[in-house]
Parts: structure tokens; C-alpha cells; sequence
């Protein structure tokens, strides 16, 4: 009953006018980010985060959390027309998608994306809305040891999971924890790695190095392709799916919201993993999976299903433990943090209007996204069209008034055009940035409870492994990095006896 | 003259992985300078310290985890063969410039030439739809950020 008292009163801050509008904003720009390959969700709300900062608090999380699921549903679009993922969690949908589209089916293809998303995304909230409690009351359990594990956890997790080469995803971890110190201590209050600049005692602004890496250097990677993207030319019609399309995908509907759902908890799980699970899963539980990859619905409802879930999923360890799991949640953190809000087990009972109103707003959201993408499929496909050479200019200027706005000031946007520098070269030798940046933000978290537990232990580190949670977290992790380094180093010496 | 293949350090995982070597080195030793402490008393250069090492140990296992087999795969030249690098190079250029005027020459004036440079870089219209485009472009933007959102956006020389 509490869960319910609690959603009539989140639907009674959600359905207040401004923010039913900053949550059709949210969702109307998220499916913009979606559909445009040439900039995703984390660019999109680092941009954004700078012009929050006038808006009102609780309207702003709304908003922003919109653009976040709003672009899960965006990117299919471009994965089944041009089969060019709008987002990385969309990159599977291209395998049958496509095909689809190429078969005359890409309104089938487009409608079951958009109903499954829809599903899962309102499953996702209510398995949301259940699980945070619980996990809220577990994390007032947690002291400096269990917080340090429980980042030092995530931190693993986030890199064990990366896309590429594990070391490079540690490395960029252990370098964003270096980025976090820059600045004053935060016990002793003395300068660090500051250079004599003055402007460097506050550290380096989390935005500027959002929105240099994400914003800025992915429009350097950009800018130099020369090929040209193509719509496939096909008449989209049929948007419902028929009776037959439902029977065959509302299992890898259900399946893919579950998949999704706990993937999305888990630090580094997040929507693109969660998108391949649910495609392995589908395709392994098919009675004919030699369909898969030459059109099957399946094949695009179980991870646009799985994708939209996890990104519900990720919300839990960000309001319940105050954890960021993916580089979205990490701005949000950011975001949370800028406008007075502790993101962590207290904030559900000091600030239930934050967490409920934006539980509330995803239903909304969830309702007004299957509106966006259903009936105004022509408008994005039209989107679609704009060309780089109009869309980069603009979002170039986002970017650099977005970072002046931060401190009225230069020095900000240099910062973030050097951090674009540094995201294009990322890019180019296959770096990650979504570790980077999440070690960033947990860097301080990470500091200061590591430094805490010292102080209290006396300098044993046998604290972490002697209370049972953070035990449980340290060995897990570990674990992981064992598993991640081991199979590099195996045999080495022997490659640089053989080396030409 | 040592052709760019005949180089030690062909391939790009090495170039990067001597990068992070070299940057924990210099993180290592600006954090002794900080007060490293000790776990009893970790001080201010503790985390950064214990960071720059771990990233060495990293890039140093990058470092032996690229030392190729049999001939190098792929070399750094790779990386922007094809590419139209030179745009890359305009942009930041014209970001750093914009930096450097955006305080003198005010948000207007500085904004409609950086726009006009980006428009120009890829595009293939002519000049007066160009011009058109910069102008609308950069009204419209002071209008949404300075009247609609309040930014404080630099004068410069003129008084608005």
C-alpha cells in the first residue's frame, strides 16, 4: 500500500503542468538524440545539464532522465531505415531490422520496436518503483568500508563489461579517478595537482568533460568520414503489428524486459548489453533460428524490449546507493548533485518528490514516446535527412554556450575543448569514455571512504574483507580483475622471444 | 631518413600505452609532492599516487599485450588513412580562435564568424544562403540563451 500512496503523490508532482512539460521535452529531444546517429544520450544531457541549472530542480531530473530512456527508443528507427544504430543498445536491432525493411516489413519492424519498448519500459518502472525500497533500507546498512566496495565494485564491473580491450577500460577508470583529484583535498582542504591555477582548486567541471568528450569528440570523428549515409527507399506502412507479429514476439517481449530489467542494476550491464543477451536468448530459444539475421521480428522485439528495461533498471542503484552504473546515470548523479540533492538511501525519505515524480513521469513518458514514434514515424525519417553539415555547426554552439554558462567565464571551454581533443583521440586508438567518466564522478565517493576506513582501521586494509558486505564486493571484484588481466599476460614472454 | 614503418613503436596500442606510462610517471611523482602519507595517514597525494601506479601497471600490461606475434597488424598512419583529417584540424582551430575573440569581440560578432567557418567547412551551398544561415542562426541562438535562458553571454564591443 505504501508503494501506491507513495505513486499517487509522484503522480501528483509528475502531473503538475511544468513538469508534464519539461517530461515531453525530455522525451521529444530523447528520441530526437535517438534517431540523429551523429550524437548520443550522454553528448545530448551533457549539453543540456548547463541550461538546468535555472530550471526548476525536480522539472530538470525529469527532463533529463527523458532524453535517457527517450533515446532508447529513438535509435531503433535508424537501425531498421538505414541500418546505422541511433545508439549503441540499438546496434542488434540492425541484424533483423533491416532485413525487415529491405522485405517491405519496416512498419512492422518499427511498430513492434515502439510497443515492445513501451512495455518494457512501463515493466520496468513498476519493477522500479519495488525494488527501490528494499534496496534504499540495504544501502542505510552501508558505512565508508561497504561504500568503498561497492564503487570499487562498480568501477570493476563498468570495465570488466566494456565493449573493447579490458586493460584500455581500466586504464581510462584509473585515469578518470586521477581526473577526480585535481583540486582541493577534501579532508585537508589543499591544493592537488593544480598547476598554480587558481580555476583548478574547484577541479575540473564535470560537464566540460562530458561534453568535450562526448559532445566535441564525437563531432571530430564525425566531420572526418567521407561517406554519406542512406535511407532505404520503402513505403512505411502497417505501424500495428499483426496478430501473427504479436504471438510471435510477445515472449521475446517479456523475456527481453527481464534480461534487461537486472542487467540495467548491474554496473556496466546497462542497455547495450542487455540488447545482446536478449538477441543470444532469443535466437538460442527459436525453434528456427536459422531466421535470425534475414528478418526475424524476434530478433528486434527481444532487444528493443531489453534495452528500454535496463534503462529503468539503472535508475534503482543511483536513487537507492547513491551509485551511478552507466555514464548517463553519472551526469544525472552530477545533476542531482548540482541542484542541492544526495543521491543515496536518505533521498528517498528527505526527498520522496524527486524520486516519485520522476517514477511517475516515466509512465507519462513511456505513454507520450509510443505517441512520438508511432504516428510520427515520417517526421523522423525526415530528421533523418538533415544533413551533418547543418546539425554540426549547431550542436558545436550548444556546446561552447553550454560551457561559458558554467562559471560565466573561458576557462571552461577550453577545458572541454581539450577534453574533446582527448575523447576524438580516444576514439581513434579504441578507448571507452563511459569508464572515464564514471570514475570521475565516483572518484570523490571513492577518496573519501577509502581514507575513512584507513583512519578508523588504522591503516589495515583487512577492514574491506572482514565485514561481510564489502567482502562479498572485494572479492568480487577481484575477481573480475584477475579475469580481465590474466588471459593478456598469459604467454607474454614468449611473444617477445618470437617478436620479428 | 627512418621510414614512419621502420619505427620502434608502429602500432597504436604502444604509442598509447607509452602515453599512459609516461602520464603515471608524472602523476606519481606530482602526487609525492602533495604528501602521500601512509594507510595509517594517507595524506592528500595518497589516492593519486596509488592511481598513477596502478595506471602504470596498466599501461605497462597494454605495453606486452600489443607486442605483435609476427609483423605488426595495424599501424598508427592506419588510424586516418582516408579520413578527411584537415576538417578536424580547421575545427579546432577555429574553436581555439573563437576562445581567444569571444571575450574582446562579444558573443555576436565572435559567434557569427566561428559559424560562418563551421558552415563553410563541409558544405557545398552557395555563399549567399551560407550568409543567411549564419545570421539566423546566430540571432536565434542569442535569442534562446541570452533573453530566453539569462546567460550571461560576453558583450565585447558592442554594448549588446
Amino acid at each position: 500500500m505504501d508503494v501506491l500512496h507513495n505513486l499517487f503523490y509522484g503522480f501528483s508532482v509528475g502531473l503538475q503542468p511544468s513538469n508534464i512539460f519539461y517530461c515531453f521535452l525530455g522525451v521529444l529531444m530523447g528520441t530526437l538524440v535517438g534517431v540523429l546517429p551523429g550524437i548520443g544520450p550522454v553528448g545530448a544531457i551533457s549539453i543540456l545539464l548547463p541550461v538546468t541549472f535555472r530550471m526548476d530542480p525536480i522539472g530538470a531530473i525529469i527532463m533529463l532522465a527523458g532524453i535517457y530512456y527517450g533515446s532508447q527508443y529513438g535509435g531503433s528507427t535508424t537501425s531498421i531505415l538505414v541500418n546505422i544504430p541511433g545508439e549503441a543498445s540499438s546496434i542488434v536491432t540492425c541484424l533483423d531490422g533491416y532485413q525487415m525493411a529491405k522485405q517491405g516489413r519496416a512498419g512492422a519492424a518499427l511498430g513492434i520496436a515502439a510497443f515492445g519498448s513501451f512495455i518494457a519500459g512501463t515493466l520496468g518502472v513498476v519493477g522500479l518503483m519495488i525494488f527501490a525500497i528494499p534496496l534504499a533500507n540495504f544501502g542505510l546498512k552501508f558505512g565508508g568500508p561497504e561504500y568503498f566496495a561497492a564503487v570499487f565494485l562498480g568501477l570493476t564491473l563498468v570495465s570488466y563489461f566494456s565493449r573493447g580491450s579490458k586493460i584500455k577500460a581500466f586504464i581510462m577508470a584509473a585515469f578518470g579517478i586521477i581526473l577526480s583529484c585535481i583540486g582541493l583535498d577534501p579532508i585537508m582542504a589543499s591544493p592537488r595537482m593544480t598547476f598554480n591555477m587558481l580555476q583548478l582548486w574547484d577541479g575540473v567541471d564535470l560537464v566540460s568533460i562530458a561534453m568535450g568528450i562526448f559532445g566535441i569528440g564525437e563531432i571530430l570523428v564525425n566531420i572526418e568520414e567521407t561517406t554519406a549515409t542512406e535511407i532505404l527507399k520503402t513505403k512505411i506502412k502497417n505501424l500495428f503489428p499483426s496478430l501473427l507479429d504479436w504471438m510471435q514476439s510477445i515472449w521475446s517481449i517479456l523475456r527481453g524486459t527481464v534480461i534487461g530489467f537486472f542487467l540495467g542494476i548491474l554496473p556496466g550491464g546497462g542497455a547495450v548489453i542487455s540488447s545482446f543477451v536478449s538477441y543470444a536468448v532469443e535466437k538460442r530459444l527459436s525453434r528456427t533460428p536459422e531466421r535470425f539475421g534475414k528478418g526475424a521480428i524476434e530478433g528486434v522485439a527481444g532487444p528493443e524490449s531489453a534495452n528500454n528495461a535496463a534503462a529503468s533498471g539503472a535508475f534503482i542503484p543511483l536513487f537507492t546507493l547513491g551509485i551511478p552504473t552507466n555514464a548517463i546515470m553519472a551526469l544525472l548523479f552530477g545533476a542531482l548533485l548540482i541542484h542541492g540533492f544526495r543521491p543515496g538511501p536518505l533521498l528517498l525519505r528527505e526527498h520522496p518528490e524527486i524520486f516519485w515524480g520522476v517514477v511517475s513521469s516515466m509512465y507519462l513518458g513511456n505513454a507520450m514516446l509510443l505517441i512520438l514514434n508511432l504516428p510520427l514515424i515520417p517526421l523522423w525519417v525526415k530528421v533523418l535527412k538533415i544533413p551533418y553539415r547543418i546539425l554540426f555547426p549547431l550542436i558545436l554552439l550548444f556546446c561552447l554556450v553550454g560551457a561559458y554558462s558554467l562559471k560565466n567565464d573561458i576557462f571552461p571551454v577550453l577545458v572541454m575543448i581539450i577534453f574533446g581533443i582527448v575523447g576524438y583521440l580516444f576514439r581513434k586508438f579504441d578507448y571507452e569514455g563511459a569508464p572515464l567518466l564514471l570514475a570521475f564522478v565516483l572518484g570523490p565517493l571513492f577518496e573519501l571512504n577509502l581514507r575513512q576506513s584507513l583512519l578508523v582501521s588504522k591503516g589495515s586494509f583487512l577492514i574491506f574483507f572482514t565485514r561481510p558486505i564489502s567482502a562479498v564486493f572485494m572479492t568480487f571484484g577481484l575477481i573480475l580483475i584477475i579475469l580481465s588481466v590474466a588471459p593478456i599476460l598469459h604467454g607474454w614472454p614468449l611473444r617477445v622471444s618470437n617478436r620479428p | 631518413m627512418t621510414s614512419w614503418s621502420k619505427m620502434n613503436l608502429p602500432d597504436p596500442d604502444q604509442w598509447s600505452g607509452l602515453f599512459w606510462l609516461i602520464t603515471s610517471v608524472f602523476v606519481c611523482v606530482e602526487s609525492i609532492t602533495n604528501d602521500i602519507g601512509t594507510p595509517r595517514s594517507p595524506g592528500p597525494g595518497f589516492i593519486p599516487f596509488w592511481s598513477g601506479v596502478v595506471l602504470g601497471m596498466l599501461s605497462i600490461a597494454l605495453l606486452i599485450a600489443s607486442i605483435p606475434k609476427r609483423e605488426v597488424e595495424k599501424r598508427i598512419s592506419s588510424l586516418w588513412k582516408g579520413m578527411a583529417w584537415y576538417r578536424v584540424i580547421l575545427v579546432l582551430a577555429s574553436l581555439f580562435v573563437y576562445t581567444i575573440l569571444l571575450p574582446r569581440l562579444g558573443y555576436l560578432i565572435a559567434t557569427s564568424g566561428l559559424l560562418a567557418l563551421l558552415f563553410r567547412i563541409m558544405s557545398r551551398q552557395s555563399l549567399w544562403v551560407q550568409v543567411v544561415s549564419v545570421l539566423l542562426t546566430t540571432l536565434a541562438s542569442y535569442l534562446v540563451f541570452y533573453t530566453w535562458l539569462g546567460v550571461q553571454l560576453p558583450k565585447g564591443i558592442l554594448s549588446f
